[in-house]
């Protein structure tokens, strides 16, 4: 079925390798063919749950569910990258391009000429400054987070929208990707159909359009004929199906019942994979480093020595080397090496110390840590192994998972003092981004400083990108220098397909936004 | 519990007193005990997800919400009414048919239940054939010689049925039969309109793996009574004395017997074999009843939950009334209501 | 159940005959002494034993073979010993199905002689509310329970007596409504006994040999389904093990490292076995044939 000449150059490649490294990255077999089909799983707990439908105003899991928004909207811009996930870049798509005036308070968007939806209506500037109307009201986390003014979304024309904002907001375009604003539907068809048919067989102007709809359960596409990119989608049919887990997930692609996996976390599992040779594994860029929250507006954290204690206790690098055999990289800040404006050191960092963190416990007379974590393979296991090394320095320590629900009310009742989360984007100002974990207003930050919070707002305020790295850079040495939270390894998910599949995000890589990258989905091919 | 006379083997003659008034009482007096039963089963659920911290609209919005966004979405799925109210609204509807919308997608839920039950009725009706098919033959020839070579095995494997948990065996059968050796295949739903053929393929590794520790059970069940059976009963001896050879002995006359039990275990079988499948249909990726259950519960979604326990309820209390009427129709002593 | 064929009848004589009694005492003893292993290795044995602790793990000794100097059978993906998770793990998992058992056994018992024994009224609504227990799917209910009172061993115990509540009550009513017409049970009351004192000293003798053969054939079920609950997310919290949580953990990656699956498995199997011999053994000999 497949070519030998691909069979061999993939031996050929995983051997360069020493079979330990992701087989991503390398040069596909000769130019995209058309035609084929795909079925593509992800974990129900995840990005495979889309339980309140597909419509990007009232998909209040939209954030999870990039594959399928996507696949069926396009979106308005793309993160691209290089094959290796460097030179990440938000690129128009459907829009044509975009204008930044008065200092970046003002956004002009055009859209692309002759894009129609599937239902046959134009995709002009009415029609999406309507959809973003409905997106910044949605109850969606991944509604935007625009500082408009009042009436501030207007048109200019039949093909541009006007964003006016009170004040500069510098991650405007580079958190497209992820938000709802990104994903155009059709307003003809919504009022057609009426909001609750439409969640379940939503018309966009994307590469695909809807089959069947099974929600939380299975997505079928077809291609769309018409799609403004000539000779584009290549895939004739994609299918999207939810399971119940990495391990099942493998073993499907391994039986040759579906094509990829996307949002793969299971430790050994990818090094199975790996060591295969039978998949594509495709490690994505991090960009989220883990961090260890404290509650500093409670006891024991409201205290500098206790949280000068957890990161004298805190050895993240035995943690990526033990769990991870170095497979990702710790940061001291938060920002991942696939992000914007990463810095691999913090001056001034505290780093492991065991000694020194034994003897402020014991200057303190003892210190008790509850440390939780939202459920998931490699957070309880970090979870654990930090558990294990503050026990190391006479810390007491008692950890606990929690789901979303038991999470937001440890968060409201303010009683929490330790929670290891994830922290950052690709830009820091985009989706839950820094100030979620850190600036005041936040209900899910440890952390009352305002010279904090002026930092982080100045980032986001300015479009000059070197002022920016600096504001970022002196935030995370603040960070540090008053020992908030110690941040640790940087984790991303990892993608799995099956051979001759090829497509950027897929088996390239692309750094995730927030936790997972966005396939770019008209640009997936598979060898006949 | 099964040590009855052997059933009157003229079946024309009990079918017509079946027809009788007596049987026919008799359902109608099972049927209404099964109304109270159904309700009691709602408001048990009601009260019990009552319990479970965090609602809808928190689980929909994530952890990333803010308070403010989390009452907009409650007000709107209505759940800031007190529970009273949301129970009677609900039970209102149900009378008459209406199971109400998700809370999460806005759907209705009798249509998403619909195609769900088809899937989870299909996987557990071929367990029960599997299991129950393969228990019989099984627990006949362990029980033809009790000790012997074959019973021994039978009860190590049933033995290893029982004490290997399904999830598990779910994940070997997958790793042998579909990344091993590729004969069925590791997840996804062929639908009956697709053929019958694919449908069974698809659902070979499911049903296997919900029906082997059923099987074990049965065989062990069966097995023991079979051979209690043989041992002491006097139509046994009788049977014996008559010079029937011991095969139709145990056949014709200690099996048809055992039978009895052996319904009524079926029967009480069914609610927990309804929670297995919650598992296997996550591992396998098919678009059953026990995934929708499993999603409604992490999502909150009551409304949801609430009917698919109600039918689940429906059904097992359908099978054990099913269960009965059987015995009824095979022992006469049970149809004149002398229990 | 295997020593049926020595009927009653037979009680000394041929060669042949002593050899059954005594493979009859085997029957006891054998699955009699392999459970007391269990549970020695289980709840003395880390007293005892040079075992390290089964958790807090060093993290670079982690996914370690097993035969590994001082790790008997390896580690797990934390760097804690296997063995001594097992040791600890096989605590918590006896001591859930025990008590599970023992709650249905008391509970379950009581609620079945009583409404067996009173008939009427009382034997109506107990009966309703056990079927309303038997028609709610049980995982669904386990399941709602653990959810809202969180992981934890007492709630364990506590959302899986669910399952054993209903069903030994069930058995106790049957064996009841079979007993209570009985002679002895009949001169009992006619004597004047008090209720009470019927059910204590005449019904729950008679009755407790079934019920406890059932609970230990149920031994290895309860086991099995504390696993599922942790297989969901609930059960016995991490990181303290329990054999149904080591096996749930270790699905999640069941083809790279499948010993971490076989381990608690055998455990349970070897404990399941023994439970179900020993049930089976007892239930024969008491059911008097």
């Amino acid at each position: 079925m497949r070519p030998l000449a691909l069979v061999l150059a993939s031996a050929l490649v995983a051997a360069a390798c020493g079979g330990g490294e992701d087989t991503a990255g390398n040069a596909p077999a000769g130019p995209p063919q058309r035609g084929g089909e795909l079925t593509v799983l992800e974990d129900a707990a995840f990005g495979g749950g889309w339980p309140t439908g597909l419509d990007p105003a009232t998909n209040s899991t939209g954030g999870a569910n990039l594959s399928q928004m996507g696949a069926i909207y396009g979106g308005l811009f793309n993160l691209k990258a290089n094959d290796d996930g460097s030179n990440a870049k938000a690129v128009p798509n459907q829009a044509e391009g975009y204008k930044m005036l008065d200092g970046g308070k003002t956004v002009k968007i055009t859209i692309r000429d002759g894009i129609r939806f599937t239902d046959g209506t134009p995709m002009d500037a009415k029609a999406v400054a309507f959809n973003f109307r409905r997106a910044v009201g949605s109850p969606c986390t991944c509604a935007p987070i625009w500082p408009l003014e009042k009436n501030g979304i207007t048109t200019e024309g039949e093909r541009t929208v006007v964003l006016n904002f009170t004040r500069p907001f510098a991650p405007v375009i580079n958190a497209f990707p992820v938000t709802n604003v990104n994903w155009i539907v059709s307003p003809t068809a919504l009022r057609k159909m009426g909001e609750k048919k439409f969640k379940i067989t939503p018309v966009g102007a994307g590469p695909f359009t809807v089959v069947t709809n099974k929600l939380s359960s299975e997505l079928v596409l077809k291609r769309n004929p018409n799609y403004f990119k000539k000779g584009r989608p290549y895939l004739d049919r994609l299918t999207i199906k939810s399971i119940g887990g990495d391990q099942p997930a493998y073993q499907a692609l391994l039986a040759g019942q579906a094509d990829a996996y996307l949002g793969m976390n299971t430790e050994p599992l990818i090094e199975q994979a790996r060591s295969g040779n039978q998949l594509t594994v495709a490690t994505q860029p991090p960009t989220s480093p883990y961090v260890i929250q404290l509650n500093t507006k409670a006891k024991p954290f409201d205290n500098q020595r206790a949280r000068e204690a957890i990161y004298y206790a805190t050895d993240f690098d035995a943690i990526a080397k033990g769990l991870f055999k170095d497979r990702y990289p710790v940061s001291q800040g938060f920002t991942g090496p696939g992000g914007l404006f990463h810095h691999e050191k913090v001056p001034g960092y505290r780093e492991h110390n065991p000694q020194r963190a034994r003897q402020i416990v014991n200057q303190l007379g003892g210190l008790t840590v509850n440390l939780g974590t939202l459920e998931n393979y490699v957070a309880i296991q970090v979870m654990t192994a930090l558990q294990t090394q503050w026990q190391k320095a006479g810390i007491k320590v008692n950890i606990k998972k929690y789901e979303l629900s038991t999470l937001v009310q440890e968060f409201n009742n303010g009683n929490w003092q330790a929670m290891l989360q994830t922290a950052g984007a690709w830009d820091p100002a985009a989706g839950v981004g820094v100030a979620f974990r850190f600036s005041n207003d936040s209900p899910f930050s440890g952390v009352n400083d305002q010279k904090l919070d002026g930092l982080l707002n100045g980032a986001t305020a300015t479009l000059d990108n070197a002022e920016r790295d600096r504001l970022y850079q002196q935030a995370s040495k603040h960070i540090s220098d008053q020992a908030y939270a110690p941040f640790g390894l940087a984790f991303a998910p990892t993608n799995l397909a099956v051979d001759g599949v090829h497509g950027p995000g897929l088996t390239t890589k692309i750094p995730p936004i927030v936790v997972n990258s966005a396939v770019i989905w008209d640009e997936v091919w598979r060898t006949r | 519990m099964t040590t009855t006379a052997p059933p009157d083997p003229r079946e024309s003659r009990v079918l017509s007193r079946v027809l009788g008034s007596p049987s026919v009482r008799l359902i109608g007096k099972r049927v209404l005990m099964a109304v109270p039963i159904i309700l009691g089963v709602s408001i048990l659920t009601f009260w019990v997800l009552s319990l479970i911290p965090g609602n809808a609209a928190q689980q929909v919005l994530g952890p990333d919400a803010t308070a403010a966004q989390v009452r907009a979405l409650e007000q709107e799925l209505g759940l800031d009414q007190p529970a009273v109210t949301r129970y009677l609204d609900w039970l209102g509807g149900a009378v008459q048919g209406d199971l109400g919308n998700s809370l999460i997608s806005g759907q209705p839920v009798s249509g998403e239940l619909g195609s769900r039950l088809a899937v989870t009725g299909e996987l557990v009706g071929l367990a029960f054939v599997i299991s129950i098919g393969l228990a019989v033959p099984v627990a006949l020839l362990a029980a033809y010689k009790p000790n012997r070579l074959v019973d021994r095995i039978s009860m190590v494997v049933s033995i290893t049925g029982l004490s290997v948990a399904n999830y598990v065996l779910a994940l070997l059968l997958v790793l042998v039969f579909a990344v091993q050796m590729t004969v069925f295949p590791a997840i996804g739903f062929v639908p009956l309109s697709e053929g019958v053929g694919a449908n069974l393929h698809s659902l070979a590794l499911p049903a296997a793996a919900i029906a082997f520790p059923l099987f074990c059970f049965y065989t062990r069940f069966l097995r023991g009574d079979l051979v209690d059976q043989m041992q002491g009963e006097d139509y046994i001896v009788t049977a014996r004395a008559k010079g029937i050879g011991p095969w139709r002995v145990l056949l014709r006359h200690a099996f048809r017997n055992s039978s009895f039990g052996l319904i009524t275990v079926v029967g009480l079988n069914l609610g927990t074999l309804i929670g297995s499948t919650v598992i296997i249909e996550q591992i396998f990726a098919l678009p059953g009843i026990g995934q929708l259950l499993l999603q409604a519960i992490n999502t909150r979604d009551f409304i949801v939950v609430q009917a698919c326990v109600v039918v689940f309820a429906i059904i097992a209390v359908l099978a054990n009334l099913v269960a009965d009427l059987l015995y009824a129709v095979l022992d006469p002593r049970i149809r004149y209501g002398s229990r | 159940m295997a020593v049926v064929e020595a009927a009653p009848t037979l009680v000394s004589g041929t060669g042949e005959e002593r050899s059954r009694s005594w493979l009859r005492a085997l029957e006891l003893i054998v699955p009699g002494a392999v459970l007391l292993l269990v549970v020695g290795a289980c709840f003395v044995g880390p007293l005892v034993l040079p075992v390290p602790s089964p958790v807090g793990g060093n993290i670079l000794e982690s996914n370690l073979p097993a035969f590994s100097a001082g790790h008997l059978l390896g580690t797990d993906p934390n760097g804690n010993d296997v063995l001594a998770r097992i040791l600890h793990g096989g605590q918590s998992s006896l001591t859930i199905a025990i008590a599970v058992n023992l709650l249905g056994l008391l509970a379950g018992g009581t609620l079945g002689a009583l409404s067996g024994y009173a008939g009427g009224v009382l034997d109506s609504v107990i009966m309703r509310v056990l079927d309303v227990l038997i028609a709610f799917p049980s995982l669904v209910l386990t399941l709602a329970v653990a959810q809202s009172l969180g992981p934890s061993q007492t709630n364990t115990i506590l959302a899986l007596a669910f399952f054993s509540v209903p069903a030994f009550a069930r058995i106790s009513r049957a064996a009841t409504l079979r007993l209570r017409e009985q002679p002895f049970m009949v001169a009992a009351r006619l004597c004047g006994t008090r209720g009470w004192r019927v059910l204590l000293r005449h019904l729950a003798p008679n009755i407790m040999p079934q019920l406890i053969t059932f609970g230990m054939l149920g031994m290895g079920i309860i086991i099995v389904i504390e696993g599922a609950l942790s297989f969901l997310g609930l059960g016995i919290p991490p990181p303290a093990p329990s054999w149904g949580n080591m096996i749930a953990q270790g699905q999640a990656s069941l083809s790279a490292t499948p010993i971490l699956v076989v381990w608690p498995c055998v455990a349970l199997f070897i404990t399941v076995l023994a439970f179900n011999l020993l049930g089976e053994t007892l239930r024969a000999r008491w059911s008097g044939r």
